[in-house]
């Protein structure tokens, strides 16, 4: 009998997991991707690579999709008109997904993230649920992928809090690479106020493993391809999938499953050229990255009896703190973009936090991880000058002035920076929906995005905005500030006016009940059983730590359960 | 600025408008508009004495950055997305940065409706500008340039200063940071692979480099700090 027939959409952490444990099985697997290759053979550890240490090209949407012609559409709740039609939440469209830019830090959620609403309790307005799965039920497979993308860290090293959260038995594959100098400077500043930093589990290479090289600190890391293959994330499960027989189509771009009496068919795709082909499966794999899954799901139509499909996008709330240093610069351009990170903040029960909850009227909140240490490049520095020099150079906003301020290197020399990754709930009010009137290049819906932070998030970070600025100064920094991720009523003067977090989760949830989640325990559609969720569009809650290690986890751990099921 | 036209010569006018030898995707007078305005923005050594020292704009050749630019889509490959993954600045003895690499059919879509608009953008600022001055932008005074740029005629000036900033500091491949003057000037070494970075360099400090409190920068850390929380 032929194998089975199994389309992934996405070949980025979760489809390409899918398509390995699927490949494995013996399934006939295409992956479609709708961006381009910008590699060599796949199947080697470390195939020929376009990318490069390249500020302008990635400025210029290497990887992502070009907004002239991909726009999306983004409104706050209770906004009728989109505030912004461009770039919103853009990720990688390419082969790889966004692991190909991501800064590769793997931490573990938390057992309060996996049953969130069993262990913390509910939270007024939004859908605080549980996890179809515990800590301990995915914990080994944390071990799985870690050993598979080949991450570094010290366990020993880990602060003993994260630990009793995320209990670990197995030593990573490799240790920890060196330490940056920024990082180092905002470890200390934790150290002096009692706080607990320690180097961050990341997929990055410290030795060579698995046929590729140590990462050599070159320094363009985050928002960046590697050019040498010393960090790989989906890489190193698409290979397998190829090796094991998978087909890659690199700019085959899925626009709907097709589906009769609840079943999928297949789907049909558009080619470089827009030509439209059809493709059968058995099982159609959704790992397009939450909003484009949401979108592809919305734009086939699929089943969707209780109106969930889309609902409780999550981005993460950030906050940031930014730490300028007049006495040495900190060369955050070597290295890996940061290298510690501390929990503290991501405890509901951190010092004084339950107090301000209680005092926003909420039995609890969370903070999230601390990302210790990290600057930008130069252009990104440039453009941030042209915002301050209309009042630093008043009349002439340009000249010896900007060139004073970029030899200063104030905001990346001498920029140290911490970013909180604040946990972010899922709210009903918070969606993904086909813009009504904003198309793309090729004339379908663009995804709009309808999204605003609750009472939980503003005042979590109320909380710790001064917080994060006390490490600043504690790093010894001679001048700090601190200051939200993204704009909202509460916050209107914030780093960005529009979602920009990268970290993009819900819309697809997992549950038991149909009436209340779009997929069964083990990311089966409810209403069409033959489609399925591999990305992190299925999480029912976002965590408080960067989300990818999760989704390659759960996308193991549920192709397993498709694998024997679908057989 | 009237007063100004009403002094230049008719001839000189003519002859700037009729020079239309083309310098890329700009004409002559195009780029020699774009030249001075760009190295107002970004000035060098012989546009500001301040700037003793320290190339511009017009050292680092942004005008053939914008050029190449307006004009990615002639060249093939097209010049928008340089290659990878070395160049041959960090160990590398092939530069496989200075090829581009070619566009695909989606790709090419964006990128001609960019540019498009952008050479519409570059025309219709251009004339602008030599409009403010009466007739050409490139005989104004460095002083009467300044405020005409810093009027942000239509938003021109903004664009300029965007592109001045891609080519002083992008990797020279793209056409300016000629040299790696822009680089060189704000001590940023700029590609590293395949050599990259030491363990030592990537962890210690390389020494006391105390900031200079000039004017400027006292006023953009004020600004940086005026919407600080409290710390606590």
């Amino acid at each position: 009998m032929a194998a089975k027939r199994v389309v992934v959409v996405g070949s980025g952490a979760g489809g390409s997991m899918a398509a390995m444990v699927l490949a494995d099985a013996g399934f006939d697997v295409t992956i479609f991707e709708k961006g381009r290759n910008y590699f060599g053979d796949l199947t080697e550890a470390t195939p020929a690579t376009q990318y490069s240490n390249d500020e302008l090209k990635s400025d210029r949407y290497f990887t992502e999709p070009d907004p002239i012609i991909e726009p999306r559409t983004y409104r706050r709740v209770g906004d009728t008109e989109p505030r912004v039609t461009g770039v919103v939440q853009a990720m990688p469209q390419t082969v790889g997904g966004a692991t190909v830019h991501w800064d590769a830090k793997t931490p573990r959620f938390w057992d309060i993230d996996f049953k969130k609403l069993s262990m913390l309790g509910p939270i007024p307005g939004a859908d605080v649920a549980d996890w179809p799965f515990a800590y301990r039920d995915i914990a080994p497979l944390y071990d799985e992928v870690e050993q598979l993308i080949g991450v570094s860290g010290d366990i020993n090293q880990i602060a003993p809090g994260t630990l009793a959260h995320a209990p670990r038995t197995k030593a990573l594959p490799m240790p920890p690479g060196p330490s940056q100098l920024s990082s180092l400077k905002a470890v200390a500043g934790c150290a002096a106020l009692g706080l607990h930093a320690f180097p961050v589990p990341m997929a990055i290479n410290s030795r060579s493993y698995d046929g590729r090289p140590a990462c050599n600190n070159c320094g363009f890391c985050s928002n960046y391809g590697c050019p040498i293959h010393a960090r790989v994330g989906a890489l190193a499960p698409l290979r397998v999938a190829l090796q094991r027989g998978a087909r890659l189509r690199e700019r085959a771009w899925v626009t709907r499953v097709v589906h009769a009496n609840g079943r999928a068919t297949g789907v049909e795709w558009l080619d470089a050229r827009g030509v439209k082909h059809t493709e059968p499966a058995d099982l159609v794999v959704l790992g397009a990255l939450a909003i484009e899954t949401v979108r592809l799901a919305l734009m086939s139509q699929l089943p969707d009896p209780s109106a969930q499909i889309g609902r409780r996008i999550m981005f993460h709330w950030f906050s940031f703190a930014t730490a300028i240093f007049h006495s040495e610069r900190l060369h955050a351009y070597r290295g890996r973009s940061t290298t510690h990170v501390c929990d503290d903040f991501a405890d509901p029960d951190f010092a004084g936090a339950r107090q301000a909850a209680a005092a926003a009227g909420l039995p609890y909140f969370r903070g999230g991880t601390l990302e210790l240490g990290g600057s930008s490049g130069p252009l990104t520095e440039a453009m941030s000058y042209l915002q301050v020099l209309p009042a630093a150079s008043p009349g002439k906003p340009f000249g010896t002035a900007f060139k004073q301020l970029m030899r200063s290197s104030i905001l990346r020399d001498r920029l140290m920076g911490i970013q909180m990754i604040g946990e972010d709930l899922p709210y009903p009010t918070n969606t993904v929906d086909l813009d009504p009137t904003v198309k793309d290049y090729r004339g379908l819906p663009v995804a709009r995005i309808t999204y605003s932070p609750g009472a939980y998030e503003l005042a979590a970070q109320t909380f710790y905005l001064p917080k994060l600025r006390a490490i600043a100064r504690a790093s010894g920094a001679e001048t700090t500030t601190a200051i939200a991720g993204v704009a909202s009523d509460q916050y209107p003067i914030a780093a960005s006016d529009r979602p920009d977090t990268a970290h993009v989760l819900g819309g697809m949830s997992m549950g038991t009940d149909p009436a209340t989640s779009v997929t069964d325990g083990d990311g089966r559609m409810h209403s069409l059983p033959n489609v399925v969720v591999a990305d992190g569009s299925g999480f029912p809650t976002a965590g408080a730590h960067n989300p990818t290690l999760t989704i390659m986890a759960t996308a193991l751990r549920n192709a397993r359960a498709w694998a024997r099921e679908s057989g | 600025m009237l007063s100004l036209a009403a002094l230049m010569p008719r001839e000189l006018l003519a002859a700037a408008y009729a020079d239309t030898k083309p310098s890329g995707a700009l004409t002559g007078h195009q780029a020699a508009v774009v030249e001075a305005a760009t190295a107002r923005l970004v000035p060098g050594p012989t546009d500001d004495p301040a700037e003793a020292g320290h190339p511009g704009a017009r050292e680092a050749k942004v005008t053939n950055y914008i050029s190449a630019m307006l004009g990615a889509l002639d060249p093939s490959p097209p010049r928008v997305f340089a290659g990878g993954p070395f160049s041959n600045r960090a160990g590398s003895k092939r530069n496989d940065m200075a090829r581009f690499i070619k566009l695909d059919d989606v790709e090419r879509i964006g990128w001609k409706m960019r540019l498009d608009d952008l050479k519409q953008q570059y025309a219709t600022g251009i004339a602008t500008l030599d409009h403010a001055a009466g007739g050409d932008f490139t005989t104004a005074a460095p002083a009467e340039q300044d405020t005409i740029l810093a009027s942000d005629p239509g938003g021109f000036m903004s664009l300029l200063m965007q592109h001045t900033i891609e080519g002083m500091y992008s990797n020279p491949e793209y056409g300016a940071n000629a040299g790696l003057v822009g680089w060189t000037d704000i001590s940023f070494p700029g590609d590293s692979q395949p050599r990259g970075y030491t363990a030592v360099q990537v962890s210690r400090s390389d020494g006391p480099d105390p900031l200079e409190l000039n004017a400027v920068v006292q006023g953009a850390l004020a600004l940086i700090v005026s919407t600080a929380p409290p710390e606590s």
